[in-house]
C-alpha cells in the first residue's frame, strides 16, 4: 500500500538526517570553545597543555576527529563526563529513564488536554467556553516555567504538602527492580502500587509544569484549525446528510483539524525536551536536563555533544511519528514527494 | 407577504400535490451595524416531481433560503426571523397526515429528514466532500444513519447490542475496539459488506463506472464531476422527496455540467423526487425547471411557470435580466446591464428592493413593500402590475412601463 511505501521511505531518510545532526553537533562544539578547558588548571605549561592535546587527538584534523568521536558514539563510547566521573554513556543511561518519564507524562497530558481544550473550545466559538480556552492559551504560552513552577511548589508542597520534590522516596524504590528506568513503569511491574502512587506524586508537578507551554500551543492550534474546518463546505455536507452534531464534529471536522495540531504536537515536543532543563533543576529531578545545565556551566563538552546529539535523534524520532501520523490523518501526503 | 397561498386558487387542482411550500420566510443576520435582511419575506411552492428553479444574482439570498430548508443557516450570525416552511414527506402525502414545519420541529426529526428526505448537493464538490475520508466512508454515512434497521434485518436473529449501536453510528470509543475484537468482528464485517452493497449501488446509479474502485478512492483522487457524482449519489442514496440543488454545475466544466444536469434530470425522473435548483445561470435554468422564481434583493421578484416567465416576464428585474443574456438572435453589442448595484440590506425601510435600479420607479416604490400578486397565471411584486384600488392610491400614483422615470 501506498501509504507503506510511505513510511518505509521516511525510515531510510532518517540515518542520513542523523549523520547530518551529528556533523553540526561535532562543529558546534569546536566552535564553542576549548574541548579539554575542564581539564586545565592554572599552573600547567604550555608543554603539558600540548600533551593533553596530543593524548586525546585533538591536534588531528577536524574531519579525523570527528570519525574519530563518530566511531565511539557508534561503538557506545562517548567519551568521559567530567561533571558526574564517569563515562559519558554510563552517565546518560542512568538518567535518562527520570527525564522520558517526565517527557512522555508531561506530552500525555498536553495531547489530551491540548486537543481535548481546543475541541471543546473551538467547537462553542466566542462562547464563555471559548474565551476561557483562549486564556488558559495564552497564560500557557506566556507564562516563564520556571515561575509557574515555584507557584506550584508553593502552592501544593509548602503550603499544602500534597507532593514534594525530588524523584521518590528513596526507601520505597531501593526496595523494587529498575528494568526499565522509569519508577512508574517498575513500581507497575514489580506489583507494589504503593510505590506506584509514590511515583505518581514525584512525579505529577514536573509533569503538569512541564507540559503546560505545550498543552496551550496545542489548544490553541487545535482550537484555530478546529473553527476554520468548521466553516468548511464539508461540514454542512455532513450535516446535510443527516448526521448528528457529535460525529459532525468528531469524525469530520476534527480529523481535518488535526492535521495542522499534529505538526505542532511534533514541535511542541522540542519545547518540552528544552523545558526539562530548568524543570528538572527547579524539581530537582536527577534526569539528562540537569546533568547537561552542569556540564555547561563546567564545559564539559563530551557531556553537551552526548546531550544534544541524543536529544536530537529522539527530536527527529518523535517527528517521524509524526509525519506518519499526519499521512494518515492526510492521504495527500502521501502523493507529494 | 401574502403570496400565492398554497391550496388556494381553482388552478391548483389540477397541478400535483405539494411537496414544500415556504411562507413568508425571512432570515436576517445581525452584525454590527444592524441586520441584514438576507431573506426578507420569501414564498414559493414546490409540487411533486416538478423542478422549480431559483434565480438570482450572487447575494440576492437563494443560498440562504436552500439552506434553510435543512436549517444549515449559521446561527449565530443567522436568525430565522419568521414564516415558516412547511414540507410533506412521500409517507405525509400517502396518509393524509399534516406537514411539518421544517424550522419549528426538533433536532431529531430534522436529523431524519436531512439526508433522508430532503437531500442537498452543493456548488463545488472539490469543497463539499471531506478530504480526510474514503468515498466508502462518506456514502455509507448515509446508510448507517437512515438505514440502519435495514442493514440489520436479516444480518442475524437477533444482532447484539453492540452490532445494533455500530449500525446506527452510534458505537463510541470503547465499543470501536470492542467491534474489531474476535466475537464481534464477524458481525462487524458482516454489516460492513453489506453496507457496501448499498454504496456500490448508489455509485452505480450515477454512471460511475468502477463503484468499487471508486470507493476505496479519497476526493482528491477524483475529478470534478466525478466528485459531484458521488455527492450526487449520496444525497440520493435514501430517495429523497426533495433534492435541493445549490449551484451543482457552476465549479465544473461545461461539458461537464451538461452530463451532470442530465444526470440529474434522469435520476429525478426515476426516483419521483422534486427538485429545487439554485443558480445565478438563467439560461440554464430555463433548459432544467418547469417553474421559475426570480429572487432579488432577499425577496422574490416574479414566480411563475417556466415558459411564462421566459415569454412574458412582468417584473422589471426580470426583464433587465433577460435583456442581459446573450442568445443567438442578438446583435452584438446589444446586451443591455441593469444599471447600479444590489441594495444595502441592513435594516431595509419598506420599499421595492429594486427601486433604486428600476427605470420606472416612482413614489410608491419608495415607500411601500409590493406583495406578490397573480398576474397572467404568474406571480409578480412589482406596483405596475397592482391595482391602485386595492392598494388605496390613484391610478396615477403608480408606476407604469410606458412612462420611463431614469
Amino acid at each position: 500500500m501506498q501509504i507503506r511505501e510511505y513510511i518505509l521511505r521516511r525510515l531510510m531518510i532518517l540515518p542520513l538526517i542523523v549523520v547530518g545532526t551529528s556533523i553540526i553537533v561535532f562543529s558546534l562544539s569546536r566552535v564553542g570553545g576549548n574541548p579539554i578547558a575542564i581539564y586545565l588548571e592554572h599552573e600547567m605549561t604550555p608543554a603539558e597543555v600540548a600533551e593533553i592535546e596530543e593524548r586525546y587527538g585533538l591536534n588531528e584534523p577536524l574531519p579525523v576527529q570527528y570519525l574519530a568521536w563518530a566511531g565511539g558514539v557508534l561503538t557506545g563510547d562517548m567519551g568521559w563526563s567530567a561533571v558526574s566521573a564517569q563515562p559519558v554513556t554510563e552517565a546518560l543511561f542512568s538518567r535518562i529513564g527520570a527525564t522520558l518519564e517526565m517527557a512522555i507524562f508531561a506530552a500525555i497530558v498536553a495531547i489530551t488536554l491540548g486537543i481535548g481544550l481546543g475541541t471543546f473550545g473551538g467547537a462553542r466559538r466566542d462562547r464563555l467556553p471559548d474565551h476561557l480556552t483562549r486564556i488558559f492559551s495564552i497564560s500557557g504560552a506566556s507564562m516563564p516555567i520556571f515561575w509557574f513552577a515555584i507557584l506550584l511548589l508553593i502552592l501544593f508542597w509548602v503550603n499544602l504538602g500534597w507532593f514534594s520534590t525530588g524523584r521518590s522516596s528513596p526507601e520505597i524504590f531501593a526496595s523494587i527492580a529498575h528494568p526499565t528506568g522509569l519508577y512508574t513503569v517498575d513500581a507497575l511491574l514489580a506489583g507494589n502500587l504503593g510505590a506506584f502512587l509514590n511515583a505518581i506524586r514525584f512525579l505529577t508537578l514536573p509533569a503538569i509544569t512541564l507540559g503546560f507551554g505545550a498543552t496551550a500551543i496545542i489548544a490553541r492550534m487545535m482550537r484555530s484549525s478546529l473553527v476554520e474546518e468548521l466553516n468548511e463546505d464539508y461540514v454542512d455536507a455532513a450535516r446535510a446528510k443527516g448526521l448528528p452534531e457529535r460525529l459532525v464534529l468528531r469524525r469530520h471536522a476534527r480529523r481535518n483539524a488535526l492535521i495542522p495540531t499534529v505538526t505542532v504536537i511534533g514541535l511542541g515536543f522540542g519545547f518540552l525536551l528544552q523545558g526539562t532543563v530548568v524543570v528538572e533543576i527547579i524539581f530537582r529531578w536527577p534526569g539528562i536536563g540537569r546533568w547537561m545545565a552542569d556540564a555547561v556551566l563546567r564545559g564539559d563538552q563530551a557531556t553537551i555533544m552526548a546531550y544534544v546529539l541524543f536529544t536530537s535523534i529522539l527530536f527527529l524520532s518523535v517527528n517521524l511519528i509524526v509525519d506518519v501520523m499526519y499521512a494518515y490523518l492526510d492521504r495527500r501526503v502521501v502523493l507529494g514527494g | 407577504m401574502t403570496a400565492a397561498a398554497p391550496a388556494a386558487g381553482g388552478t391548483d387542482v389540477i397541478r400535483s400535490p405539494l411537496v414544500a411550500s415556504v411562507e413568508g420566510l425571512k432570515v436576517h443576520f445581525g452584525t454590527k451595524g444592524g441586520r441584514i435582511h438576507a431573506v426578507d419575506g420569501v414564498s414559493f411552492d414546490i409540487r411533486d416531481g416538478e423542478t422549480l428553479g431559483l434565480v438570482g444574482e450572487t447575494g440576492c439570498g437563494k443560498s440562504v433560503t436552500a439552506r434553510s430548508f435543512l436549517r444549515l443557516v449559521q446561527s449565530p450570525p443567522g436568525i430565522y426571523a419568521g414564516g415558516r416552511i412547511r414540507f410533506w414527506s412521500s409517507l405525509a402525502r400517502r396518509t393524509g397526515a399534516d406537514p411539518v414545519d421544517l424550522l419549528s420541529i426538533s433536532q431529531d426529526d430534522l436529523l431524519d429528514i436531512r439526508g433522508n428526505r430532503i437531500a442537498m448537493i452543493f456548488q463545488d464538490p472539490g469543497k463539499a466532500l471531506n478530504p480526510a475520508l474514503s468515498i466508502r466512508e462518506q456514502v455509507a454515512e448515509v446508510f448507517y444513519q437512515h438505514r440502519s434497521d435495514d442493514l440489520l434485518y436479516g444480518l442475524a436473529d437477533d444482532p447484539p447490542l453492540i452490532i445494533r449501536r455500530a449500525a446506527g453510528q452510534r458505537a463510541r470509543g470503547l465499543e470501536r475496539l470492542l467491534l474489531k475484537l474476535p466475537p464481534l468482528r464477524g458481525h462487524a464485517a458482516k454489516l460492513r459488506s453489506r453496507v457496501d452493497v448499498h454504496v456500490a449501488e448508489a455509485l452505480a446509479e450515477t454512471q460511475i463506472a468502477n463503484p468499487r474502485k471508486i470507493m476505496d478512492s479519497y476526493p482528491h483522487e477524483l475529478s470534478g464531476g466525478m466528485k459531484q457524482r458521488v455527492m450526487i449519489a449520496q444525497a440520493l442514496a435514501c430517495n429523497p422527496d426533495l433534492l435541493i440543488a445549490d449551484e451543482p454545475t457552476t465549479a465544473l466544466d461545461v461539458t461537464i455540467q451538461a452530463k451532470i444536469l442530465e444526470l440529474i434530470r434522469q435520476l429525478q425522473h426515476r426516483h419521483q423526487t422534486s427538485v429545487l435548483y439554485i443558480s445565478h445561470d438563467l439560461s440554464l435554468i430555463r433548459q432544467t425547471s418547469d417553474r421559475v422564481a426570480v429572487m432579488y434583493a432577499g425577496r422574490i421578484a416574479e414566480v411563475g411557470d417556466s415558459d411564462a416567465i421566459f415569454s412574458d416576464p412582468l417584473h422589471p428585474y426580470t426583464r433587465g435580466l433577460l435583456a442581459a443574456v446573450p442568445s443567438a438572435s442578438h446583435k452584438r453589442g446589444g446586451l443591455a446591464a441593469i444599471e447600479g448595484n444590489v441594495p444595502e440590506l441592513v435594516d431595509p425601510p419598506p420599499s421595492c428592493h429594486f427601486h433604486t435600479r428600476c427605470p420606472f420607479a416612482v413614489e410608491l416604490c419608495r415607500s411601500l413593500d409590493p406583495e406578490l400578486e397573480m398576474v397572467n397565471g404568474h406571480g409578480v411584486a412589482c406596483f405596475a402590475h397592482a391595482s391602485a384600488e386595492h392598494l388605496g392610491v390613484m391610478p396615477e400614483e403608480l408606476p407604469s412601463f410606458a412612462k420611463r422615470t431614469r
